[in-house]
């Protein structure tokens, strides 16, 4: 490499000058992207943490909302966006799993009904969340009524293309080696997934769950049809409840006068967010290093 | 070891689930189901919980989702009663419509905009687009900013009715959704004219967002005026049902429409009646 550059610079000074500068603006212009793009989180952040950290309180969190949310707290409608983001994840995580290990180790790669499947999936993936919100409806209403567990299995539906998909991406990144080597020690092939494949693809899987997390507690539309309006604390799965989103929505839209409301519900929904994915991260991490000892 | 996760976890989701085995339909004389308009909405939520906190045991289930839907719901029989924020139109004679309260609508402007009042011909004239400036109507240079409010709402029918519009012929810059919507694109724009209930846009006003209500035919848009029936537009706010309410739902109606409530009215920004 030296050699071949050095007899150049040597002959055309200019040009690498020019080369040079470019080199350097190529550089500033990529650092600002990065950069820019930090500066809007933060900027999108610090306003909502301006506008909304003056109604915020621990009061905030543990009372029941009173005059349409305009007072009192969000505690009901907390327990509701973790009922429907936990039933959400129970039902999409194993089912979404299953049919990626499916997908990547049990059938021919390009095989009619994998190209069938993957199509279907990315369709699925592409669907507005509005019409996940009128099928779960359709679906879930007449047996489940207003729940929580028609909002968190509508929501399941929601998550499993993204699941399914990034498992998949991540099984298919694990070295063939590996599987090799598993199969010429004579493993069995749900011994070598649970203990070599599922591992090695985590990082992938993790990134799935964190996606649909943040799609799940961002759902406002699919909800209001499936899980439903009760700002009351549930007493069961089968009771009514808001989530997190469908509460900034109606107190920012409908409400009048809600909006410091809205803007302390929408920072303490970031804040969940931000401790979901946290948790997600520690879970997994706990899982490989049991699965494969520390790396 | 490997199997105590799920165990546990369905240990803990099998107790919440059998809480009420029987679901939704189970004791119809404790549990009423409303459903309708996103305006109707809150105030019957906090009627349901003060009417719950007075009768231990029963629940009142409010969902939302417009007074189309609270008709549809209430002509099926999937709901006790159906919220809808308007008058029953004569096709909709097969309901019995029962009113909580009123709700003037009054047509707004940015409170940098001097036009302190249209008639309605202008008014026609803006929202058909003939009129594109408000220099036309007595203010500055500027263009106008049509808001409308979408299809199926009963603000939007309502307007268009009583200055006698057809839907189709209306040309909208923006079209909005819910009342706190409609009051914060007119805030954020100075050459912006829209229609909001009149409650809601006096309590903005009052906080100190930066638009002005106009008077409609000389009446000043105001609760007030609105109570004592002089305003031109309003409307009733309505629960609906298709066959004359007995037991808990007859109760609760008695409930919705007493005094009692009165305090929960006007904290919604509506008119008691």
């Amino acid at each position: 490499m030296n050699e071949l550059s050095m007899p150049a610079a040597t002959a055309r000074p200019r040009a690498t000058r020019r080369a040079r500068l470019k080199d350097g603006l190529f550089d500033l212009g990529i650092r600002a992207a990065a950069w820019t793009l930090l500066a809007a989180l933060f900027a999108l952040l610090l306003d909502l943490a301006v506008q909304g950290f003056g109604h915020l309180s621990w009061d905030f969190l543990v009372s029941e909302p009173r005059a349409s949310g305009r007072a009192g707290g969000i505690a009901p409608i907390l327990v509701s966006t973790l009922a429907l983001v936990l039933i959400a994840l129970a039902v999409a995580l194993p089912l979404g799993l299953a049919t990626a290990v499916w997908l990547v180790e049990f059938t021919r790669l390009g095989g009619p009904a994998a190209r069938g499947l993957r199509l279907s999936l990315d369709v699925l993936a592409g669907v507005p969340s509005i019409v996940f919100g009128l099928a779960g409806h359709a679906l879930f209403g007449p047996w489940l009524g207003y729940s929580l567990l028609a909002g968190g299995l509508t929501l399941a539906c929601m998550i499993l293309p993204l699941l399914i998909r990034s498992a998949e991406a991540g099984l298919h990144a694990v070295d063939p080696d590996w599987r090799r080597g598993a199969a010429a020690l004579g493993l069995r092939r749900s011994t070598a997934l649970r203990h070599v494949l599922l591992p090695a693809a985590a990082p992938a899987l993790l990134a799935g769950v964190m996606l649909g997390l943040g799609r799940a507690t961002a759902e406002t539309a699919a909800l209001l049809f499936t899980s439903g309006y009760a700002d009351r604390m549930p007493a069961s799965l089968l009771d009514s409840g808001r989530s997190l989103a469908v509460h900034i929505y109606e107190l920012s839209m409908n409400v009048s006068g809600g909006d410091r409301a809205a803007q302390a519900s929408a920072l303490v929904l970031v804040a969940l967010i931000l401790v979901l994915n946290l948790a997600a991260l520690r879970a997994s991490d706990r899982w490989v290093r049991r699965r494969m000892g520390p790396a | 070891m490997l199997s105590r996760r799920p165990l546990l976890a369905v240990g803990l989701l099998a107790p919440l689930l059998a809480a009420r085995p029987t679901g939704l339909r189970a004791q119809a004389d404790k549990r009423l189901l409303l459903s309708g308009s996103s305006t109707v909405a809150p105030l019957v939520l906090e009627i349901a919980k003060r009417f719950e906190s007075l009768n231990p045991g029963v629940r009142i289930e409010v969902q939302t989702g417009g007074s189309s839907r609270g008709l549809a719901d209430a002509r099926q029989g999937r709901v006790a009663f159906g919220m809808v924020s308007r008058a029953l139109k004569p096709e909709e004679a097969d309901l019995q419509a029962y009113t909580l309260a009123r709700d003037g609508i009054g047509l707004i402007v940015h409170r940098s905009n001097p036009v302190v009042a249209l008639s309605a011909a202008q008014v026609q004239a803006i929202y058909t687009g003939q009129v594109r400036d408000w220099a036309a109507v007595g203010g500055p240079a500027r263009p106008i900013s049509v808001v409308h409010k979408a299809e199926g709402r009963s603000t939007q029918e309502l307007f268009l009715q009583h200055f006698g519009l057809p839907g189709s012929a209306v040309k909208p810059q923006v079209v909005i959704g819910d009342n706190a919507q409609g009051i914060k694109t007119v805030a954020g724009n100075p050459g912006a004219i829209g229609y909001v209930s009149i409650g809601s846009a006096e309590f903005e006003a009052g906080l100190g967002t930066p638009i002005r209500l106009l008077p409609m035919d000389g009446v000043p848009a105001t609760v007030a005026e609105v109570q004592r029936g002089r305003f031109p537009i309003s409307r009733p706010l309505n629960l609906v049902s298709a066959q004359a309410p007995t037991g808990l739902a007859a109760r609760f109606l008695a409930y919705a429409r007493s005094p009692a409530v009165h305090d929960l009215v006007r904290e919604q920004f509506f008119v008691p009646v």
